[in-house]
């Protein structure tokens, strides 16, 4: 039990109920009810507590819900009957979540049944314990709450795994790891393995991805449904509900319309949307009226898809904005354009950047051409031998 | 002395005093009333690249302190700068130091001031007013649509516009006198046209084209340049003329992140292409109105090439009409 993390509490009430249950007791309740999100460490703390309490635990399958005669079969006799070794039995109904409407109820009215006569302590898992349908079943349970474990708690709980599989992490890497679970310990568990798989060494470019997977995916969503959603209606909820960054969604949007939208007048109509969809862009960086907001959404999303009849041409991969992608410099480049940049800032009145982009270009061409242009004018902006023949050789800004 | 070369011409021949200054006669002479009256107000000068904006902010300080004006200015690139403690901290210590001598007031260029995110133009705009004893403030941006409002009615605007074709041709001739360069008229108009109204990459572009040691001639002005000739913008528009946006698109993302073209250049050119373009009167009269909007959207801030990738979309489907028939 303790190596699962968080719901101390919780756990700790748990082992106290099953300690103390005995079927004598009047006052206190046959069953147990945990409920919380997945993956919180509901049905793993019951099997780790019943290993350390050497206890004989009887476990079902969801498929074991769906009659009542089902659920006699599974548990009918084990709350009854004394355990083979002398151990004490406890008996697991995981995930009953799964039972649905008429057929199962069968099942859900047979298992109150077994909770009043049984001689065994019985546990029932679930997401959710106020669900309609076990109104009757919680008068006869005691709940217990398993929460999402925060973050912190997750990443502890992976660096303990890292240390025993003798993997070397960078913390960067579990916290985005632990941050994009969202509580569900399982997954990111999973996530820790897969990505950790057979490497000695996780760093955070190595789950990078991770980061960006998940807001490519909203995004592609999203562009589903402003390209191809039956109505505007759809489209501007879409963008609502989505966790997208509005500015990086114009720039897919913007992106993509050539490729989905053929018909030229559409195409035209379609662009005129974004630009407007920019000016309100620029209006509200402007004015800081964020108000404003909800007019950059409308015309980027369901102004889009108004403009054009989804007449599909095929099915079209969501292309990535290039033009926000950074023009791809190596590092050294980059310190060495900079540096030079700097010089040519010192005496052209102009900020680095421009000088690298404007004048720059000029200045390669003069070297290359004219040898006393190059001397003169590599003196006057103090330019090492370094930087010339840099300039000279086409490092490409 | 022949004697090529041993700075970059646009500062050897970037005039000193607001007197020098040819164009813009009417930001001259408000700027020379504020030296006579030895007061300046907050400023922003906002035009297109190369049209004499930094050059007029060195001028008017020269004018005003004298030789030893660099100990009263100071220079700030909000490309280089970024951020908002940036701003803060340097504009801070240069302001907070009283000038010695009958002005009172340090000025601060603050160049691209267009490009500061919103943020750090706030944290400006309270610079602005805490010192506005000590320091002035002369700010300037391509556009000014893009600075924010409190800033804008703090500041006297100036706007600069693009050099006149006489001038900029002048200053070409006096340059290469002066360097004892040979230049033919075919060579000073290839030298006019790929400049645009950019006088800072007019000079540079003649300087390239000087290195080459022979006569300057059309052919040498594009050889030197390369492929930034205007016949692309033509060329695009064709493209998108013809129905192909995306190829379009992408010679217009082209012109300008790699070839550092602005907006405002390439919106120029397009204007002018138009009325060369093989479309029906009704179609050149639509477009015409289409740049006009852009031109303005521009101006206010919107990205060029969003706004101006719109104008292909419209292209693109004037191309489309013309071929039904309509």
């Amino acid at each position: 039990m303790s190596e699962i993390i968080g719901n101390e509490e919780a756990k700790r009430k748990l082992r106290e109920w099953v300690e103390t249950w005995s079927k004598k007791a009047p006052k206190k309740k046959k069953a147990l009810f945990i409920y919380g999100p997945p993956g919180t460490g509901k049905t793993v703390s019951v099997e780790a507590l019943t290993n350390d309490l050497n206890m004989e635990l009887v476990q079902s399958n969801a498929s074991d819900y769906r009659t009542a005669e089902a659920v006699e079969r599974f548990a009918g006799r084990a709350s009854q009957y004394g355990t083979l070794f002398g151990k004490k039995r406890l008996i697991l109904f995981d995930e009953i979540d799964g039972i649905s409407g008429t057929e199962d109820r069968g099942g859900l009215h047979t298992i109150t049944e077994i909770i009043k006569r049984t001689t065994s302590p019985i546990v029932l898992t679930a997401n959710n314990a106020y669900d309609q349908r076990f109104t009757t079943l919680r008068e006869h349970c005691e709940l217990l709450e398993f929460k999402k474990p925060s973050r912190t708690e997750i990443e502890k709980h992976l660096k303990k795994i890292c240390r025993l599989e003798g993997i070397e992490a960078e913390d960067s890497a579990l916290r985005l790891i632990a941050e994009r679970a969202s509580g569900d310990v399982r997954s990111a568990v999973n996530d820790l393995q897969a990505l950790a798989q057979g490497k000695k060494r996780l760093t955070y470019n190595d789950v990078s991805f991770l980061a960006s997977r998940d807001r490519k995916e909203a995004i592609f969503n999203v562009l589903r449904d402003i390209f191809y959603a039956r109505d505007s209606l759809t489209t501007k909820r879409a963008i609502e509900m989505a966790d997208v960054d509005p500015e990086m969604l114009l720039e897919w949007v913007y992106e993509n319309i050539p490729y989905h939208i053929k018909n030229p007048q559409e195409l035209s109509s379609a662009m005129d949307m974004i630009a407007l969809a920019d000016i309100y862009r620029n209006r509200i960086r402007t004015t800081q009226n964020w108000s404003l907001m909800r007019y950059f959404l409308d015309f980027m999303t369901a102004g889009v898809a108004a403009s054009w009849s989804k007449k599909a041409p095929g099915w079209v991969p969501f292309k990535f904005p290039t033009r926000i992608s950074q023009m791809s410099t190596s590092k050294v480049d980059r310190a060495m354009l900079t540096a030079i940049g700097m010089k040519i800032k010192k005496r052209c009145h102009i900020s680095s950047t421009r000088a690298i982009k404007e004048v720059l270009p000029y200045i390669r061409i003069m070297f290359q051409n004219n040898k006393e242009m190059k001397k003169g004018i590599s003196e006057w902006l103090d330019l090492d031998e370094e930087m010339v023949d840099y300039i000279i050789g086409g490092g490409t800004s | 002395m022949f004697r090529l070369g041993y700075e970059m011409w646009t500062e050897k021949y970037r005039p000193r005093s607001l007197d020098d200054i040819v164009n813009q006669g009417e930001i001259v002479s408000r700027l020379k009333s504020f030296v006579k009256a030895k007061n300046v107000p907050h400023c922003i000068f906002a035009g297109p690249p190369g049209t004499g904006k930094t050059t007029a902010a060195l001028c008017l300080a020269h004018d005003l302190y004298g030789e030893g004006y660099r100990e009263y200015v100071m220079e700030l690139n909000a490309s280089d700068e970024r951020g908002i403690n940036v701003v803060r901290e340097t504009v801070k210590t240069f302001a907070r130091t009283r000038s010695i001598g009958e002005v009172s007031f340090k000025i601060l260029i603050l160049d691209e001031a267009d490009n500061m995110t919103s943020d750090a133009q706030q944290a400006l705009r309270r610079t602005m007013e805490r010192y506005t004893e000590t320091a002035r403030f002369i700010l300037i941006a391509n556009y000014s649509g893009k600075i924010i409002e409190p800033i804008q009615s703090r500041c006297a605007p100036f706007r600069f516009t693009y050099l006149d074709r006489e001038d900029v041709t002048k200053r070409i001739r006096y340059i290469c006198e002066m360097e004892g360069i040979q230049i033919l008229d075919e060579g000073v108009e290839a030298v006019l046209e790929i400049g645009g109204g950019d006088l800072r990459r007019t000079i540079n572009i003649l300087q390239t084209a000087a290195s080459v040691g022979k006569p300057i001639d059309a052919e040498t002005v594009y050889s030197v340049v390369g492929r930034a000739n205007p016949y692309d913008v033509r060329d695009m528009m064709l493209t998108a003329l013809n129905g192909d946006f995306v190829e379009a698109r992408k010679k217009l993302r082209e012109m300008i992140l790699k070839y550092g073209l602005a907006g405002s250049d390439i919106i120029g050119q397009i204007h002018s292409e138009i009325y060369r373009l093989n479309v029906p009167d009704r179609w050149k009269v639509k477009l015409a109105d289409i740049v006009g909007e852009i031109d303005y959207r521009l101006i206010q801030g919107s990205n060029e090439e969003i706004q101006l990738s719109a104008l292909l979309a419209k292209l693109v489907e004037a191309g489309y009409d013309i071929k039904r028939g309509a």
